[in-house]
Order: structure tokens, then C-alpha cells, then sequence
């Protein structure tokens, strides 16, 4: 995974003023969310639902969202990248559920993207010290860890499906979710705030 | 449960992992306000971000830039066929301002002023093209909605099994401030699927494509409604237009 390119896209000083320009209305803010945060957002999408059509629909759905609602964000201390990640993640996985049958929540996906949640988070998330850390440490876990996670995180199966598409016992999954979490929880809370 | 209990349970909760009785546990703590599963939940909510950001780089295409900024209703222009040709004619015609003018500041200006045209015009191209890639579709069928209204949007829509839908409308005020229109496929058993928002131009005319593949044996209608600004995950008002689709064979 070569995540620099990404970390060096990220203009973190000019997060704010550009949450304050998509607050104003201003068209070209958006059109430099989307240079700023185009391609990650793209990317995560990509690995989501496999196909370059859909993930373009989804981009674009995910990029009219937050220009839609940037007024809810705090462009004080709100991390409009960590926002747009999870609006993002939400329209992929509300795709893939759509696509396989499976039950959709959408309250619940409304819920965990509503921009306040956002509001308490660094500003420059994605570029600080803690994500390094993170990212570091995903590349460290175990390969099943890492495939648990990659499996939750980008497919959204739930635990059971991850045991039956494993072929795994449902308890060898949820300790190998577990453990892998507490690797990733510990290096966030032991990063130093960039 | 108390927030010790839980402690283990918050990252679940933030990639949508954990089950009950932990799940219900933590929202009840958030409806109350529990301070120390809040400040919990934030950190994994950062953990959910970060890793977000892990997926392999992939590019985009070029156009995709071009959608997202037409959609939003930023750059909105209509244009005839000719458009390349005034574009090029535009930046000839800054080219030679500019030999005759040594004033920089001028000729930036006249650049970007260029620039913009011919990314307003390339959008629309854009979009044109992905219209008529679908109205060609050898496989394409038709629906038309509105015809017998006393007050319109009228129009029709196209739906193509692999390109995607069109949908072209008259008479389609712009959503006021804080609405966007947004497309639903219905299907014939199950919930409307959200198609994605748009924005009429001011005359009232909308020209929209969701790209993707429908299976049109399995699809009831097209449909619009208004909604709130950002849109919803299911209709919450009466749609507007709605366009039955004719069953194949």
C-alpha cells in the first residue's frame, strides 16, 4: 500500500478555509475538495464495490452529499476528510447491500455520517501523526487479522459472514477481529497528536 | 452494562461490527449522553476513518471531476454542437490579445477567463456524449411521464440494461434553496433505489444521467422527488415525476 501520495495531497492547513468557502457556496471549493480528496475517496470506493461505473456514481453521489451539507460541519475543528470517508463508505456499503439482498439500515448509515460527528475530530486526520501510525500498524497485523478487517471495513460482512466465507469458526473470527482492533486502538491512542 | 463493559465493543460499533445486546447498549449510553462512551466513540471513529484511507491508490478518469462539479450545478452551461470550435477560437483570439498586449495581469485574467469556458464546455460534452450513448443503445427502452398533466414536469426517460437512464424533463422549476431533486429506480418488488440528485437549469429543463447497469425485467418505474438538500436514503414526499416502465417481451 503506498500511502504518501495520499498523505501529501492533503493540503491539512487549507482544510479549513475550504470547509468555510463550501459553507459560502463557493463552486470552487468544490472543485478543490475534489482534487484534494478525489482520489482517496475514489479509492476506498474502487476497493468497495469493484466496479470503475459504480464507484464514479458513488463518488459523485458522495461529493454532492457534503456539498449539499458542509454548513453542518465545524470548519473550526471538523475534519472534513474523515467525513467524506465516511459518507463515502456509506454510499458503498448501502450499493453492496443493494446489490446482494442483504438487509439495508439506512437510518442507521444517515446516523453515522451526520457531520457532527465529525465536528470534535482534527481537522487534519488523515495526514496526522495517528493515521501514520495506523496505517503502519495495518501493515504489521497478521494476515488474518488483516483480512478480518479488510473484509469488515471494505465488504461490511458482519462477523458470521466473515466465519463462513473463512471457513472458520465464528469464535476464531471474533478473536482475530478483536485482537487486530486492539493493535490498531493502541497505536492511536499511543500516537502523538500531529 | 457499564462504559468498562463496553470498552471493548466501540471500534465494533464504529465498522458496524458489533451485535446486540453490546450494540443497543452503547446507543443507549449515546442517547443519555454518556460522556466516556462519546469520547470513545470518537477515537474509533478515527480508527474508521483512517481506515479508509488504507485502499490501493486507484486514478479516477479525467471526466469524473468534470461530473461532480455539472451535477452540482457549478459551471452550469448550455451549449450547441459548435462549442469546441468557440472554445478554440476563444483561446486564439486570448493568444493574440496577448501578443498585442504586454499588460500580464490582463492576459491572466483573459486565460482563466478561457480556462473556464472550455472546462463549462468540455462538461457539457461530457454529459452529452454519456446521453447519447445511451439514447443509441440498441437495447434501450422508453417511458415518457407528465403527457397528461394540467401542470407539468413533462419528459421522458431512457433506460439502457448497461449504460445506465436518462432522464430529460421540461417545465421542471429549479429546487428551491435547501431541495434537490433526486432519482429513484423502483423496482418491481422491493424498495425504490436512490439514483442519485440534480438540479434543473433556470429555464426548467433537466438533462440527467445516472450511469450503471439496471436490469430492466426487474424495474416498475423511474421516479423524482424533492428532497431535502443532500438527499435521503428513501422518498420522503410524493414524486413529481414518475415514469412506468413497459415490461419487455
Amino acid at each position: 500500500m503506498t500511502l504518501l501520495p495520499i498523505l501529501l495531497a492533503l493540503d491539512v492547513e487549507g482544510d479549513r478555509k475550504l470547509v468555510e468557502r463550501l459553507q459560502r457556496r463557493d463552486p470552487q471549493a468544490l472543485a478543490e475538495l475534489y482534487e484534494r480528496y478525489g482520489r482517496l475517496v475514489y479509492s476506498l470506493i474502487l476497493r468497495m464495490v469493484r466496479d470503475t461505473g459504480v464507484a464514479e456514481d458513488l463518488v459523485q453521489e458522495t461529493f454532492l452529499r457534503v456539498w449539499n451539507r458542509a454548513q453542518s460541519l465545524d470548519a473550526e475543528k471538523g475534519s472534513v476528510g474523515a467525513w467524506l470517508v465516511a459518507v463515502a463508505r456509506n454510499r458503498a456499503i448501502d450499493y453492496q447491500r443493494s446489490t446482494t439482498g442483504r438487509a439495508r439500515n439506512t437510518l442507521e448509515l444517515e446516523t453515522a455520517e451526520h457531520p457532527a460527528l465529525f465536528s470534535d475530530m482534527e481537522k487534519d486526520l488523515l495526514a496526522s501523526d495517528k493515521a501514520r501510525r495506523v496505517k503502519a500498524a495495518m501493515e504489521k497485523l497478521s494476515a488474518n487479522q488483516r483480512q478480518v478487517i479488510e473484509l469488515a471495513y471494505f465488504e461490511g460482512l458482519s462477523q458470521t459472514e466473515m466465519a463462513d466465507r473463512m471457513g472458520q469458526p465464528l469464535g476464531t473470527v471474533k478473536t482475530w477481529v478483536r485482537a487486530a482492533l486492539k493493535v490498531l486502538r493502541h497505536e492511536l491512542g499511543a500516537a502523538v497528536p500531529a | 452494562m457499564n462504559c468498562d463493559q463496553l470498552r471493548e465493543h466501540y471500534e465494533l460499533y464504529a465498522i458496524g461490527l458489533a451485535e446486540d445486546p453490546e450494540r443497543s447498549e452503547i446507543r443507549e449510553h449515546l442517547d443519555r449522553g454518556c460522556e466516556v462512551c462519546m469520547a470513545e466513540l470518537k477515537l474509533a471513529r478515527e480508527l474508521a476513518s483512517i481506515l479508509g484511507a488504507t485502499a490501493p491508490l486507484a486514478e479516477p478518469s479525467a471526466k469524473l471531476r468534470r461530473r461532480i462539479l455539472a451535477s452540482a450545478g457549478v459551471e452550469p452551461r448550455r451549449l450547441g454542437w459548435w462549442a469546441p470550435f468557440w472554445a478554440v477560437a476563444a483561446i486564439c483570439a486570448i493568444f493574440a490579445a496577448a501578443f498585442f498586449n504586454s499588460r500580464e495581469k490582463d492576459l491572466g485574467r483573459e486565460l482563466a477567463r478561457a480556462q473556464e469556458q472550455v472546462r463549462g464546455q468540455t462538461i457539457e460534452l461530457t454529459r452529452l456524449n454519456e446521453a447519447f450513448a445511451i439514447l443509441s443503445g440498441p437495447d434501450t427502452t422508453e417511458a415518457s411521464f407528465g403527457g397528461a398533466q394540467p401542470q407539468p414536469p413533462k419528459g421522458k426517460v431512457f433506460v439502457n440494461p448497461t449504460q445506465g437512464v436518462l432522464l430529460m424533463a421540461s417545465n421542471l422549476p429549479p429546487a428551491r434553496t435547501g431541495k434537490i431533486y433526486e432519482m429513484w429506480i423502483i423496482p418491481k418488488k422491493g424498495m425504490p433505489m436512490p439514483a442519485g440528485l440534480f438540479q434543473s437549469a433556470m429555464e426548467g429543463t433537466a438533462l440527467y444521467v445516472r450511469r450503471g447497469a439496471v436490469d430492466l425485467n426487474a424495474t416498475g418505474a423511474v421516479a423524482v422527488t424533492l428532497e431535502n438538500a443532500g438527499g435521503a436514503p428513501q422518498p420522503t414526499s410524493t414524486p413529481i415525476i414518475v415514469a412506468a416502465i413497459p415490461s419487455r417481451g
